[in-house]
C-alpha cells in the first residue's frame, strides 16, 4: 500500500468523522499491488446501522480523503444493512485489505 | 421532474426509473450536471487562469485558487459535487435509496453551479474589456 502511516491515520480520522466510530475501511482495487502505479485509491466503508446521505457522505469522504492525498482520484464504495448487496461489494469485501 | 422540495424517496426513484420519459429526464439532468460541471472545473477555470498568469496545475490547486479568487464559494464543495457526479453516471448506483440520495444532493447544487458559472462570465468579461 502507497500509504504513510500518517495517510492511513488521516484516512481512518476522516472515516470516523464521516460514519462514525463503528465503520469499518478497507482499500481494495488493483491500486493494492506495490508495483503498479500509485494513483487511484478504492476504499470500501462497511457499516452496521443504516446511514443517512449514503450519496452525499460516500462524497464528502471521498473528497476529504483525495485532499488529504494531495489530489489522488479516490472512490468510495458503501456497504450498509440498508443498502443493496452488489457484486462490487462482494469483490470489495474479499479482496480488501483493512486500513 | 423535482416537483417537490421534499427529499427524494427510494420509491420514487424506482417509479422514475421504471417511466421511461421520467428516466429520460434524469439521464438528461445527469448529463447536462456534469457537462456544466466539467466545462467550468476543467476547461474554463483553468483558461481563466492561465489569461491572468496563473500556474494551472492538478484541479484541486485549480479549484482551490478559484476559491480564492471568489469565482467559486468552495472549493471542498466543489470536490463533493465531483464525487457525486461521477457517482451518478456510473451504472453501478444500481440502489435506487443512493441514486434519490444523489439526485437529492445534486439538485441542492444546481444554484451554486449556475452562480459560479455567472461569476465567471462576469469576470471574463471584466477582463477582456480591460
Amino acid at each position: 500500500m502507497r500509504l504513510t502511516q500518517a495517510q492511513q491515520h488521516g484516512i481512518k480520522r476522516l472515516v470516523e468523522e464521516t460514519f462514525g466510530p463503528e465503520a469499518q475501511v478497507l482499500v481494495f482495487g488493483s491500486r493494492l499491488q506495490e508495483y503498479r502505479r500509485g494513483g487511484d485509491l478504492d476504499l470500501l466503508i462497511q457499516i452496521a446501522v443504516p446511514t443517512k446521505r449514503p450519496a452525499l457522505k460516500s462524497a464528502t469522504l471521498a473528497a476529504s480523503v483525495s485532499r488529504l492525498l494531495d489530489g489522488r482520484h479516490v472512490d468510495v464504495l458503501l456497504q450498509a444493512p440498508d443498502l443493496r448487496s452488489l457484486p462490487i461489494h462482494r469483490i470489495a469485501a474479499s479482496q480488501g485489505v483493512p486500513l | 421532474m423535482f416537483e417537490t422540495k421534499e427529499p427524494l424517496t427510494e420509491k420514487e426513484v424506482q417509479r422514475w426509473m421504471a417511466d421511461s420519459l421520467i428516466a429520460e429526464r434524469m439521464d438528461a439532468f445527469v448529463a447536462r450536471f456534469s457537462r456544466l460541471q466539467d466545462m467550468l472545473g476543467d476547461k474554463l477555470i483553468p483558461t481563466l487562469l492561465l489569461y491572468l498568469g496563473e500556474s494551472v496545475g492538478p484541479a484541486i490547486d485549480n479549484l482551490d485558487k478559484a476559491e480564492r479568487f471568489g469565482w467559486i464559494e468552495s472549493s471542498h464543495e466543489w470536490m463533493i459535487y465531483r464525487q457525486l457526479r461521477n457517482q451518478m453516471i456510473h451504472e453501478y448506483i444500481e440502489d435506487p435509496a443512493v441514486l434519490a440520495d444523489a439526485l437529492d444532493a445534486g439538485r441542492s447544487y444546481v444554484e451554486s453551479l449556475t452562480m459560479s458559472a455567472e461569476t465567471l462570465a462576469s469576470e471574463i468579461e471584466r477582463r477582456l474589456g480591460e
